[in-house]
């Protein structure tokens, strides 16, 4: 009986250190999925139920509409040239339903709802970060300030280009500007600098302000330290990107160009 | 059968409850690990020759396992299910036949000890920055809630008991107790 009464729990750790194991690895996505298929429907159900109001569905649709202005507002703000087409983002409004500890957040629109991996998310105040994996009816996002992340980003004013990374404990972020002699005060507005494709990244959504400008040890790169304007810890209503505006994709090479000039 | 029904709950409902609500309170300091505060709670209730002497190791690796997979974790999944589980059977060892008090003591230290270790597996393992892994903050709410928790839930049924014709679940007890000394 003694023997049986610790077999269990030695069987149990070494089926929990074999799942470490494999998970370093090879990720084990099959078990995750499976997890946001059944905790992600509970943490959906959860927070609906504390949303819930008569008018549940006017409000799904004025926030549905705030999600397409706000992906136009977006595609508006962009007056330079860049890799990306300009004249309008497809976007899904998303309610942040779950804050994990790994510099993480659930949100209620997932692959149903055409949320992929490496799509942008942002919020009324700025970007928020990017789709790690979408589940059926929720998605996880990583938050701009995970220990992870690292954004390609530039200056909005002088347009140098630089990476933000996450400096999670401070609740700040990191920008390195690839000029060493780059200009940078506190104030100047970061935004991110967009990837090909659009993901995960789209260009032009403000990430935040310099507060502080680090004092350069090596001189190889430029750094200082940025405060996002998205609040990380009260996050509600964000905005996915699920992509370009795809009837508009024809005359993207002149879209650009017009802008400039306007 | 109660216990089976406690235990899903904690599975089920805790790891929803850690992300969709405390997380998101913002509390001083990083708020408590609801997941380890319910296992750590509702160990010390199961019998300890129950599912062959390891039914709190089976809860607590059952609800580490829930917490490793519920969206929005982004760590090695293993790693909570390993911490808890260990949690969770020493918690229905040391604390078979406890009054009240030394189960809450009990479970405090168990809290502290797992998320010392839960956090020291999260630093090496994922590269999480120390001062995040081993905050002080959510140390002090995880073990506090779970001396509370585990303080109440052993004066409950007590009380409870005083009123009541014993029931058939406190016969098979007896015999075992003094089993548990000789062992």
């Amino acid at each position: 009986m003694r023997a049986a009464g610790r077999r269990t729990p030695v069987l149990l750790a070494l089926v929990s250190v074999a799942l470490i194991v494999a998970d370093t690895l090879t990720p084990l996505d099959p078990l995750r999925a499976f997890g946001s298929a059944v905790f992600g429907g509970l943490e959906d159900a959860a927070s609906a139920g504390v949303r819930w109001a008569p008018g549940q569905h006017r409000v799904a649709e004025l926030e549905a509409e705030n999600a397409r202005l706000r992906a136009e507002l977006l595609a508006a703000r962009r007056v330079t040239s860049s890799p990306a087409p300009a004249d309008g983002y497809r976007a899904v409004p998303a309610h942040v339903v779950g804050f994990g500890r790994d510099g993480t957040v659930t949100v209620d629109a997932g692959s149903e709802a055409g949320v992929a991996r490496d799509m942008t998310v942002f919020d009324g105040n700025g970007l928020v970060g990017r789709v790690l994996r979408s589940g059926p009816g929720t998605a996880t996002v990583q938050l701009a300030t995970a220990s992870g992340a690292s954004i390609g980003a530039r200056l909005e004013g002088s347009r140098e280009v630089g990476l933000v990374t996450g400096v999670p404990e401070r609740g700040l972020l990191r920008l390195s500007l690839l000029n060493a002699s780059a200009e940078v005060k506190p104030g100047d507005r970061v935004v991110t600098l967009g990837s090909r494709d659009m993901r995960p990244y789209v260009p032009d959504v403000p990430i935040g302000a310099v507060v502080a400008v680090e004092p350069a040890p090596d001189a190889l790169t430029r750094t200082a330290l940025v405060r996002p304007f998205a609040r990380f810890t009260a996050l509600g209503l964000v905005t996915v990107v699920l992509g370009p505006l795809p009837d508009k994709s024809g005359p993207d090479k002149s879209g650009p160009d017009k802008a400039k000039g306007a | 059968m109660k216990a089976v029904v406690l235990s899903l709950l904690v599975v089920l409902v805790a790891p929803v409850l850690q992300v969709a609500v405390v997380n998101g309170l913002a509390l001083p300091g990083g708020g408590p690990d609801v997941v380890l505060v319910g296992v750590v709670a509702l160990a010390p209730l199961l019998r300890p020759r129950a599912a062959g002497g390891g039914a709190g190791a089976f809860l607590g690796f059952a609800a580490g396992l829930a917490a490793d997979i519920a969206p929005p974790a982004d760590h090695t999944i293993g790693r909570l299910a390993l911490v808890l589980c260990l949690a969770g059977w020493v918690c229905t060892r040391l604390t078979a036949d406890a009054t009240a008090g030394r189960r809450a003591a009990v479970a405090a230290a168990v809290a502290l000890g797992a998320t010392l270790a839960g956090g020291v597996l999260a630093a090496l393992l994922d590269g999480t920055p120390w001062g995040t892994a081993l905050a002080p903050g959510a140390l002090a709410w995880t073990a506090g809630l779970a001396a509370l928790v585990t303080g109440a839930l052993a004066l409950l049924p007590r009380r409870r008991s005083f009123g009541r014709v014993r029931g058939p679940r406190d016969r098979p007890r007896d015999p075992y107790a003094p089993g548990r000394r000789l062992a």
